[in-house]
């Protein structure tokens, strides 16, 4: 009687394991191989930058939600409509919220752009928003990891060179993982809903 | 020689007649909701938006712009392109026939370059734009700071569809 009920038992396992190995070898296909490539799903990660106070790691930001944009102060139009939208998302939290929250301007024009001016252009829209840079040696692998894009283009505006840049605002949660990336353009309001889903989750 | 001259006097007056009526390019476009983006203490550059309306039956063009408040004024645009926001000079904003030009953020503008001191919100400055035609129009333009309060749906001027993919 007990033999049976094992053979029973061992015919059910082996069944059942030939079904999933079947199921798995006929309708499991990782989507991540065949429709994302890794410049699609940036991985974040941490970096160290300068501020006008000193170096700045987003790790010191831990426990905190991260907006991060990387534009150039002399960008007289989409940078100021980004950060002017971020502004008016941040407006909206309440004071506990705000003691969650931090923003990130990274200036990609170390040339031009002092930490001083980095520091009053960021303030200029929210005094939670602190303008940071470094190097182009530091800088290109923080953009690359984010899946942001810059470049320097020369030209015969009065402005002297230019800079083409991606324009995305990213958000990173409490643990220091990137977790949305918004589109230029992005409104407030889904701005500030995205910043509350962020600042809702535990650390 | 003398009906030579007379012609070219009758020529003259077609020409100068036809003029007349055609009205200069400064005349027959009108600019409305014009204003400049306030910048962050220290900003070297901001820009000046606006409607520009031609009522003319032929198009006209603004090529050049001077501003009192910066050392340089150019027309410039953004387009989208691989992923990335360009801005660009252009040589000229036409504005078409019984059509108009939108000046707005995202898309084309006048860059004040090299301003002489900070653009306040509530101040004013002039801003002088020349036509294909040579004629020029002085507008006041108010300081504003963009973005002021919350928008239930993306700003005008913020569609994607302005920003020629």
């Amino acid at each position: 009687m007990s033999v049976t009920g094992h053979n029973r038992l061992a015919l059910l396992a082996i069944f059942l394991l030939i079904a999933t190995l079947g199921w798995v070898l006929l309708y499991w296909s990782p989507a991540v191989q065949t429709t994302l490539n890794l410049r699609e799903r940036p991985r974040g990660g941490d970096f160290v930058l300068d501020s006008h106070a000193g170096p700045v790691s987003l790790q010191q930001f831990r426990g905190k939600v991260v907006a991060l944009y990387f534009g150039y102060t002399q960008c007289p139009d989409v940078c100021p409509t980004s950060l002017g939208f971020l502004s008016l998302a941040v407006n909206e939290l309440s004071a506990e919220e705000l003691a969650g929250f931090q923003g990130l301007f990274v200036s990609v024009d170390p040339e031009r752009d002092s930490l001083a001016h980095l520091q009053s252009y960021g303030a200029y829209f929210h005094p939670s928003i602190l303008g940071i840079t470094g190097d182009k040696a530091r800088l290109d692998p923080i953009v690359e990891s984010y899946g942001a894009a810059y470049r320097k283009v020369e030209s015969a505006s009065a402005m002297g060179y230019l800079i083409d840049h991606s324009s995305e605002t990213y958000l990173i949660d409490r643990n220091g993982v990137l977790a949305e990336v918004l589109a230029h353009g992005t409104p407030p309001v889904d701005l500030l809903a995205a910043l509350r889903r962020l600042l809702a989750q535990p650390q | 020689m003398g009906r030579v001259n007379a012609l070219l006097a009758m020529c003259a007056g077609i020409l100068l007649h036809g003029a007349v009526l055609a009205g200069s390019a400064a005349d027959e476009v009108a600019v409305a909701d014009a204003y400049a983006r306030a910048v962050p203490p220290g900003q070297a550059n901001s820009a000046a938006f606006m409607l520009m309306q031609n009522s003319a039956a032929v198009a006209h063009a603004v090529v050049t712009a001077a501003s009192s408040v910066s050392a340089v004024a150019e027309l410039h645009t953004h387009t989208m392109s691989d992923g990335m926001m360009q801005m660009r000079q252009v040589a000229r904003i036409e504005i078409p026939a019984g059509g108009e030009a939108r000046l707005q953020p995202g898309g084309l503008h006048v860059m004040l370059i090299g301003l002489h001191s900070d653009l306040a919100p509530g101040s004013e400055l002039s801003l002088t734009l020349t036509f294909e035609d040579g004629s020029s129009k002085q507008i006041r333009v108010p300081v504003r700071r963009i973005a002021m309060k919350m928008m239930p749906h993306k700003m005008e001027g913020m569609q994607h569809g302005k920003m020629q993919h």
